[in-house]
């Protein structure tokens, strides 16, 4: 159903090829990079020689195409259910308003046929007006690579003006929540848009940034000890940071974790959520964010 | 033998190395024991061949350690979705697929199969040993993309009449599918929309995603299917404890996405043992949709029901109406300029409420079906603890004496 040859890499290559060659194209490193950009590492040794070997018989020795017309294909039916689907997702009306369309298909799914249970509850809401409007204006600033004139509450709830040229939007499965990632005036290189009142387009269109050269990535180095399946349970949790595992003994194992230093909070209280099945072995400045955690916690004789 | 391609037929063969190389990565080739050598090279390769930027290798005492490594945060666009784009298919799939489109290059163009045939031989006369395509094969592909929805058939007298479905007219969508086939389920339906076009991702980005899941998308698509037409299904279930595959009979009701760990989970109705279930996708296959059963509606406002006591997945195991609930209850303690702590205790909390004792003290009680469910989230407040409770004495008991050892994995018995 999903995994399926209509939306494969080699036919969308060949897609790509056939379009190519009705332009006139004849050029077979031209034709090569197309499939090293649509296909895979091997793929090479595939699809144009079937082309030239005419066991695919739509590239001519001439290198013409019998295809007249470039190649496109009309929605399958689970295309049309999946967008009908995500066209009920009250986040689509950040892009604009889509409920109107495929009035004749069934979603795949709709927001009562799935829930993301252990999301945090305080996410943005995205359809809020003013929330829409502005995430509008940063989207298009961000496209355009225009600066924005920013209105906001900082962390203690005070009103600021920053400058910032945003670089990309950043959403937060977990916190449910979009921040705008960019280089600012003021120190600021991400701001939350829920934290925005107002935004615009800065008349200033180059303006000067200080640059930060300094590296945010640290590594954080965990002894798991596989009880009560926290191996599984941990590499999972952690799966989405680049990281490396090995295997100490059948029950012990080792995992480097690269992270943000300015998630290191974070990670210190996601790590604690394993209790003693996992340790923190280096570097020493995180270990002793864990232990003074616990002796504080000590003090209060559970 | 057949020789090796890095296209594949059965996705199922590859799923469970991908995790395992993803998740774990510690694993040697010798330790991939359920299936052959030979099989674990080639599945290896095809991998890498999909995932040639993303796999890294380690040599250890044991041998070669093949992962991925990925973080998340840096990525435009899932790389499992590649994986799902390698299916293989016949010469003639492929010729047949570019030339019949442009036979009915309009929705305007109507012709019947011996007209298609007759096209397609036009198609191919310049090649030096033209293909022949007989009747069967063109009218199975018709079907087969009729069934799709990508080519409609209309009798006309005794003559049927093929033409390509209308195209959907609609505005730039690029931002909606950048941004919802790595949010939404089945995303990578999202990136087979993006290969229509030219332009790439480089608006957003995602924090805390999880991509795995994808490599579940086949699965988790029938599932809804099943759960959109309130069907039963026949579904195999191969979990890590077991080592031979289950046929399970069940009626899907909802699917549970956790955002902390990207694991997906079925809850489903268990029609042999009267309960309701739930069982993790990344284990279950064949998913087989049975008729639709007049009970969903019932059942699924069950659910709904019980998930006011549900933490995480866990609806009871208890045959229906008979669950039953624990108690949990825990007190933190916040300082002046902590009132994040409160914010964290509401935001956090998926069920249960959040008491003010004073104005330093703040209590956290629920009653849920699993309360060890909880225990990892309590943990995360590890330094304020002020008092604990679980209805269970053995839970309470384990809780206190996991903290004592974490405190001696840290030496801090002896400093005390």
């Amino acid at each position: 159903m999903i995994f399926s040859e209509l939306y494969s890499a080699y036919y969308n290559a060949v897609a790509r090829i056939i379009r190519e060659l009705i332009k006139g194209e004849k050029n077979e490193k031209r034709l090569s990079e197309i499939v090293s950009e649509n296909a895979f590492a091997e793929s090479m040794l595939t699809v144009l020689p079937s082309l030239k070997s005419e066991k695919w018989q739509l590239m001519k020795a001439d290198m013409t195409t019998p295809i007249k017309h470039n190649p496109t294909m009309p929605l399958t039916n689970i295309e049309k259910s999946w967008l009908k689907a995500v066209f009920m997702d009250p986040r689509v009306r950040l892009f604009g308003n889509y409920e109107e369309l495929f009035p004749d298909t069934e979603p795949l799914f709709t927001p009562d046929d799935y829930v993301i249970y252990d999301r945090y509850s305080d996410g943005d809401d995205f359809t809020d007006e003013g929330y829409i409007e502005r995430f509008r204006t940063i989207l298009s600033a961000v496209k355009s690579k225009t600066p924005l004139d920013i209105r906001m509450y900082n962390r203690r709830g005070e009103e600021i003006s920053v400058t910032m040229l945003g670089k990309r939007l950043e959403y937060s499965e977990k916190d449910d929540k979009m921040r705008l990632i960019g280089i600012g005036k003021g120190n600021y290189d991400t701001i939350n848009l829920a934290r925005i009142i107002s935004c615009k387009e800065s008349k200033n269109k180059e303006p000067s940034f200080p640059e930060k050269n300094e590296s945010k990535s640290r590594t954080v180095t965990l002894r798991i000890t596989d009880r009560r399946n926290a191996l599984e349970r941990c590499l999972l949790h952690f799966a989405h940071f680049e990281k490396r595992a090995e295997k100490i003994d059948d029950m012990h194992y080792t995992v480097h974790i690269v992270y943000d230093k300015d998630d290191e909070t974070e990670l210190v209280i996601r790590i604690l959520g394993f209790g003693p099945m996992v340790e923190v072995t280096e570097p020493e400045h995180f270990r002793n964010l864990i232990i003074e955690r616990l002796k504080r916690q000590m003090e209060f004789e559970l | 033998m057949s020789a090796y391609s890095e296209l594949i037929k059965n996705y199922e063969k590859v799923r469970s190395y991908m995790r395992e190389f993803y998740i774990y990565g510690f694993k040697n080739r010798s330790e991939y024991d359920k299936k052959s050598a030979r099989s674990y090279d080639d599945e290896r390769r095809r991998i890498e061949s999909w995932l040639q930027d993303y796999m890294s290798f380690v040599r250890t005492s044991e041998g070669k350690n093949v992962f991925i490594s990925i973080d998340s945060r840096r990525i435009e666009h899932n790389p499992f979705f590649r994986t799902l784009k390698a299916k293989s298919f016949t010469d003639k799939d492929i010729m047949l697929h570019f030339i019949l489109f442009d036979i009915l290059h309009s929705p305007d163009i109507s012709l019947s199969l011996p007209e298609i045939l007759e096209q397609i031989d036009i198609y191919l006369s310049d090649f030096s040993e033209p293909m022949v395509f007989d009747e069967s094969t063109v009218r199975k592909k018709l079907k087969e993309y009729t069934e799709l929805g990508i080519i409609t058939a209309e009798k006309q007298g005794k003559k049927m009449l093929y033409s390509r479905a209308c195209d959907e007219e609609f505005s730039d969508i690029t931002d909606i599918l950048n941004f919802f086939s790595e949010t939404a389920p089945c995303g990578v339906i999202g990136s087979f929309l993006l290969d229509k076009t030219e332009k790439e991702n480089d608006i957003f980005s995602f924090k805390h995603h999880y991509i795995t899941s994808a490599i579940d998308s086949d699965v988790l698509a029938k599932l809804f299917m099943a759960i959109r037409q309130k069907s039963v299904i026949t579904m195999t279930n191969l979990s890590r404890r077991n080592d031979t595959p289950i046929t399970i009979r069940v009626i899907p009701l909802k699917i549970f996405i956790s955002a902390q760990n990207g694991r997906q989970h079925l809850l489903c109705y268990h029609m042999e043992w009267n309960s309701i279930r739930s069982y993790r996708i990344d284990y279950l296959s064949d998913i087989k949709i049975e008729n639709p059963t007049p009970r969903f509606d019932e059942l699924r406002n069950e659910l709904t029901r019980m998930q006011e006591n549900m933490w995480g997945v866990n609806a009871g195991k208890t045959t229906l109406g008979n669950e039953k609930t624990h108690h949990v209850e825990f007190t933190v303690q916040v300082g002046e300029d902590e009132k994040h702590i409160i914010r964290r205790l509401e935001r956090e909390k998926r069920t249960g409420k959040v008491e003010k004792i004073d104005d330093n003290t703040y209590r956290f009680s629920a009653k849920v079906y699993d309360e060890s469910e909880l225990i990892p989230w309590i943990r995360t407040f590890i330094c304020r603890i002020k008092d604990i409770r679980f209805e269970s004495r053995e839970t309470e008991q384990l809780f206190k004496d996991d903290i004592k050892r974490m405190c001696r994995l840290y030496g801090i018995e002896e400093a005390e």
